[in-house]
């Protein structure tokens, strides 16, 4: 098994995700910090460079000069680019990691869900969540991340290093950069609005791409493909739209910094000229002049990377504000129901009354059921069969008093219930991997003992696949009947105590359910059964009948029935004649 | 892959190219002035130093005219990628377009055998990365080449010395593009496949929470989906290590260059005639080298851009070249029959699930297939609605051949409920319409009412209008909603298979009964072994029966 995941602890908020990842953050600190303070080297050496040529020109300097300057040069290009190089992966490695917890933490949401957190998501909307919004959330964390140094240390590091040449030029030429942030934040809400519209369209487009295939064969098998393509189109278009316009909004920021921010080129190229001409505040040589230049026009770019910072967090808070609801604490049941022994036990129910809201549907339900027993529940038209059932998966509000064992089944927790029951309704709800990891999902378990006493075995023999073979989309490569097979194979393979099982037979033909009732006799000693079905062909052999009528029920042998209840003689009476007519 | 790749791109790019002559005008203008503009800034640079060298004042014009062509170059980059971003947005257009016009040409099999998940990513993810491809890709790399070009004539204009070496350095530098961009490929796609199981994945949970909630397999949902997540991790990884050297190396390269010819620049006469320039060429100079390589680095971002993309082409390139649905069709018979004409299929042809089988329903007749499970019954039907067709034989659905018939007189024709509703998102209405503005609201009444499902449509807060929603309807109400959609169009034949399966007694009664209603007056073919009491006297035809060896 894998080592278990650590969940992020305040997984609602974005700091819970930079607490997590210290260590990394540590070596992009440090590697960042002499990288960005190491950048200022590029345009210091290169005014050097050209000084030394102006000098060598003039004969105040000799080749071997150039040599040992160029050859420094380079070797501490090298080393700042080397720190820049491990600063990139750590920064990368950063945004990896949170963006594997961001998705761990909302699948793990996701798979333990509040009873209505979902329902009011489509599929479409919540995929675009799962997956483009953890994406730009760790993007802007990482680009945030990456300008910290590359923008916020590189741009203290240049305007200390300028002012040392000439602070009067400094302040005059940067006075136009916080010019240059004010007219970006005037752009600003007209890129959020741009970017939200986009992310609208694209949640549309996703919903009808996601409807268009889901749903294809029912299109064509009513002729409505054409129709909902052009339905598509209509999307496609707008999406084109919305994304040209966000694009554009984003793109217009970073030419207006620059226009703002670089007036001061003009101020450094009239008093820089002064300077070295002698003229001006302070007395420079070509190197400072160059170097100022150059180390000025690195910060201006800088500055417009600002605001791509700006962006990128708001693109990121725009995608985060939308996850944020699903980024709850995890729930990190770390217990496997598999490791229990199964403690045969069992089933009372005495005077119970229940219903689909209230429980006022069914009234003074009492039976008992014992391990090594099958009892069978069958009713009339609208009886609520499958109420009772699903009281015990606790779906079902019920009052009275039902005891397990020893235990009363109110006062038992989510665990405990887990570990007694096992649960079979009427979905197959099959997972996309293989045969056997749908029987075991992930247990010990024998998925091949399961198999054969399903009668899988010999479809998979005819249909020459092997149990690690794929089943399909939600078993899609699968008949009804195979899927419910399968779907009893996991519910065999997982049987707790007491095994519920609502309405197996419903897509199994007769000859199959011979088959599957006897295997449960068989290997059903320890476990008490529970069949709700209207099938009654199996229930003389059942131990007892709970049969459903006037809003209450009868528990008694099948023969007792058969004599006491009319009702139940000519359900079974018709079903074995209308059951015959079928068998030959 | 450069070979299969190739017509897609050449297909998409000249239809945008014909189709928007204005774009593509526009952009090829946008991309000339934004090399042009760059070219500039350096030139005044030189200017300046070479005045400061000779002791001349900079007039405040010439500071003016730096600053000018500074904005003015911004300003052309940012019009260039505007232009290729909206180009950008016009292919991935076209091709996500072709995706979905792609979907009604597949045999309804690719259905069946792929997961949606999967099929949709190409649609999402992959169209994405073709947006890049173009946007962040090829447009902006023909772009930056001119750039390239045009910056090493204009080096070679000042610095022959200079020229040469940057022209040595840049294939030493292609080529080590080249490996990066191979290993990052590889990467690439290994992350592509990743995220499409995690795509995959997510959907599926919420369809099947009840079960993983019973079973308690929330843990093993959540090692599945680490399992996916960390093969796209561990992708990941791989391609940002490179990412993270590729920079670096080039940056320090350029140092390199500089280093090299000012170290010739300053050898004195010997090489003065060719490295020969005056301080402003070697301010100019250090300016261009570093404008090469930016370009020359983006080329190597947008090759890379281009070869994740490549992964998406790929996955699309395959998605359109999926075997068409191209049916060989059979003449219409002499009356409205529904038969099978001594007709074999498999969904393998070499393993027939229906061998030889014929039958022939009359119009009007009811009739119920019957066999066990695994037998074909389902086959049967997907053979009469014309998804599949058989290997052999010959099948008519009314008397034509049901792959013929056209889409718009299908509904008219048949209508099919199976055992699960096919819930798709919109209203009430659209689940029996299927957006088809041609079946009005009495349609959609009389059907309501022919499936007994008219109060309950009534009892929902904005009646028709009421958005679908998974908690609305119960299961039997969503069979009977199936049956008003089969019924929209007052179809001749019925084709009903296991409708009432996995229905409570009381749900069951209520959808034999809206069968009774509807059945009247229609030809209907079931598979169930109880709905014989609601349609009336039936006759049997049993699918698979001499297959003793598998019972």
């Amino acid at each position: 098994m894998k080592q278990r995941r650590s969940f992020i602890r305040q997984p609602d908020r974005i700091a819970s995700y930079f607490k997590s990842e210290v260590p990394v953050l540590i070596i992009v600190t440090i590697s960042g910090l002499i990288y960005n303070i190491g950048m200022v080297a590029g345009p210091y050496f290169e005014g050097r460079l050209a000084q030394c040529l102006y000098d060598i020109f003039h004969h105040r300097a000799i080749w071997r000069d150039m040599v040992t300057l160029a050859l420094c040069y380079v070797a501490v290009i090298g080393g700042v680019q080397a720190m820049r190089a491990v600063k990139r992966f750590s920064v990368r490695r950063f945004a990896n990691n949170v963006s594997r917890n961001m998705r761990h933490c909302l699948y793990n949401s996701l798979v333990h869900p509040d009873a209505d957190t979902l329902k009011d998501e489509s599929l479409g909307s919540l995929l675009t969540k799962a997956i483009a919004d953890v994406d730009a959330c760790t993007e802007g964390m990482r680009k945030f991340t990456t300008e910290l140094f590359d923008t916020g240390v590189v741009m203290i590091a240049y305007i200390v290093m300028l002012a040392r040449y000439d602070w009067r030029l400094t302040i005059l030429a940067c006075l136009f950069t916080p010019l240059a942030y004010f007219a970006a934040d005037r752009l600003k809400a007209r890129v959020t609005a741009a970017n939200a519209a986009y992310k609208q369209s694209e949640s549309a487009l996703n919903g009808v791409t996601m409807d268009r295939i889901d749903h294809a064969v029912t299109y064509r098998l009513y002729g409505r493909e054409a129709d909902r393509n052009a339905a598509a189109e209509d999307a496609l278009s707008d999406y084109e739209k919305k994304s040209a316009r966000a694009n554009l909004y984003e793109g217009a920021t970073t030419p207006l910094y620059d226009a703002v921010a670089m007036i001061g080129a003009v101020m450094i190229l009239y008093f820089g000229a002064r300077n070295v001409a002698g003229t001006g505040w302070i007395a420079w040589n070509i190197a400072a002049f160059t170097t100022f230049l150059a180390c000025f026009t690195k910060l201006a770019v800088k500055a417009s990377h600002a605001a791509k910072l700006f962006n990128s967090v708001q693109k990121a808070s725009v995608s985060w504000k939308r996850i944020q609801p699903l980024m709850r604490e995890a729930v990190n049941d770390d217990w496997t129901v598999m490791d229990r022994p199964v403690v045969p036990v069992s089933l009372t129910f005495d005077d119970v009354a229940c219903g689909y809201r209230e429980p006022n549907f069914l009234h003074h339900i009492s039976f008992a059921a014992h391990p090594g027993e099958i009892v069978g529940i069958t009713g009339e038209i609208s009886s609520g069969k499958s109420l009772l059932g699903k009281i015990l998966i606790g779906e079902v509000p019920y009052t009275g008093t039902i005891t397990v064992g020893a235990k009363n089944f109110a006062e038992m927790d989510q665990k405990e219930r887990l570990e007694t029951f096992t649960y079979m309704g009427h979905e197959p709800e099959l997972l996309s991997t293989t045969f056997r990891d749908n029987i075991t999902l992930g247990s010990a378990v024998d998925a091949e003992n399961f198999l054969r006493r399903t009668a899988m075995d010999q479809d998979l023999s005819a249909m020459h696949r092997t149990p690690d073979s794929p089943v399909g989309a939600g078993g899609a490569m699968l008949s009804g009947g195979q899927q419910a097979r399968l779907a009893l194979a996991r519910t065999l393979a997982h049987a707790r105590a007491i095994v519920i099982l609502d309405d197996p037979f419903a897509a199994v033909d007769p000859k199959t359910e011979v088959q599957i009732f006897k295997d449960f006799r068989t290997h059903g000693k320890n476990q008490t059964l529970l069949l709700i079905s209207h099938r009654l062909a199996h229930f003389p052999e059942c131990d007892h009948v709970l049969y459903l009528h006037d809003g209450t029920g009868t528990f008694l042998t099948h023969t007792a029935m058969l004599e006491a209840e009319p009702g139940y003689r000519s359900l079974y009476l018709k079903q074995t004649l209308e059951g015959d007519r079928h068998e030959n | 892959m450069k070979t299969e790749t190739n017509p897609l791109l050449r297909r998409t790019l000249g239809g945008v190219v014909r189709a928007h002559k204005g774009l593509t005008f526009g952009v090829c203008a946008a991309i000339a002035a934004s090399v042009a503009t760059a070219l500039i800034p350096p030139l005044v640079l030189e200017r300046v130093v070479n005045r400061l060298a000779a002791r001349q004042a900079i007039p405040f014009a010439l500071a003016l005219l730096y600053f000018a062509c500074v904005v003015i170059a911004d300003l052309c980059e940012s019009l260039q990628n505007a232009a290729i971003t909206i180009f950008g947005q016009k292919m991935t257009h076209g091709i996500r377009s072709a995706l979905f016009a792609k979907l009604s040409r597949l045999p309804a099999d690719y259905f069946h055998t792929h997961q949606s998940g999967v099929t949709a990513s190409i649609f999402t993810n992959d169209g994405d990365a073709i947006d890049i491809l173009y946007s962040d890709g090829v447009v902006s790399m023909i772009a930056d080449s001119f750039k390239l070009i045009a910056i090493l004539a204009v080096i070679f204009t000042r610095s022959k010395g200079l020229g040469l070496i940057v022209l040595a350095v840049t294939p030493l530098l292609f080529l080590f593009t080249r490996w990066c961009q191979r290993r990052t490929g590889a990467a690439q796609l290994d992350n592509r496949r990743a995220i499409a199981k995690v795509n995959n994945h997510v959907p599926e949970t919420l369809k099947c929470l009840r079960m993983i909630r019973l079973f308690h397999a929330e843990r093993h949902m959540e090692d599945t989906y680490d399992g996916y997540i960390q093969e796209s991790y561990d992708a990941v990884d791989r391609a940002n290590l490179i990412d993270s050297i590729y920079s670096p190396v080039i940056l320090t390269v350029q140092a390199a260059v500089v280093a090299f010819m000012m170290i010739f620049a300053a050898r004195g006469r010997a090489a003065s005639a060719f490295f020969g320039i005056s301080v402003g060429s070697a301010v100019a100079m250090i300016a261009y080298v570093g404008q090469i390589f930016s370009p020359l680095e983006n080329i190597g971002m947008e090759i890379q851009n281009i070869q994740a993309a490549a992964a998406a082409v790929h996955h699309i390139s395959e998605f359109l070249a999926e075997p068409e649905w191209a049916p060989a069709l059979t003449p219409p018979a002499a009356e409205a029959i529904t038969a099978f004409d001594h007709l074999t299929f498999g969904y393998d042809p070499a393993q027939p699930v229906l061998k030889d089988l014929s039958f022939t329903v009359r119009p009007g007749e009811r009739v119920t297939f019957v066999g066990r499970t695994g037998a074909g019954k389902s086959t049967v039907f997907r053979l009469l609605t014309g998804l599949y067709t058989p290997q052999a034989g010959r099948v008519w659905l009314g008397g034509q051949c049901p792959a013929g018939i056209a889409p718009e007189a299908r509904r008219s024709l048949y209508g099919c409920v199976s055992q699960h509703f096919d819930l798709v998102p919109g209203t009430v209405r659209d689940q029996i319409t299927l957006f088809d503005p041609s079946c009005g609201d009495d349609a959609v009444i009389r059907a309501l009412h022919l499936a007994g499902l008219d109060d309950t449509v009534a009892g929902l807060p904005d009646g028709l209008d009421t958005p679908m929603g998974p908690g609305l309807f119960s299961k039997g109400q969503l069979q009977l909603l199936a049956i008003a959609r089969a019924l929209a169009a007052d179809p001749k034949i019925l084709l009903l298979d296991e409708i009432t399966a996995g229905l409570d007694a009381e749900t069951e009664a209520r959808v034999l009964q809206a069968i009774q209603a509807s059945a009247k007056g229609r030809t209907v073919l079931s598979i169930s072994h109880r709905l014989s009491r609601a349609v009336g006297k039936t006759r049997i035809i049993e699918i698979g029966a001499d297959d003793s060896d598998l019972n």
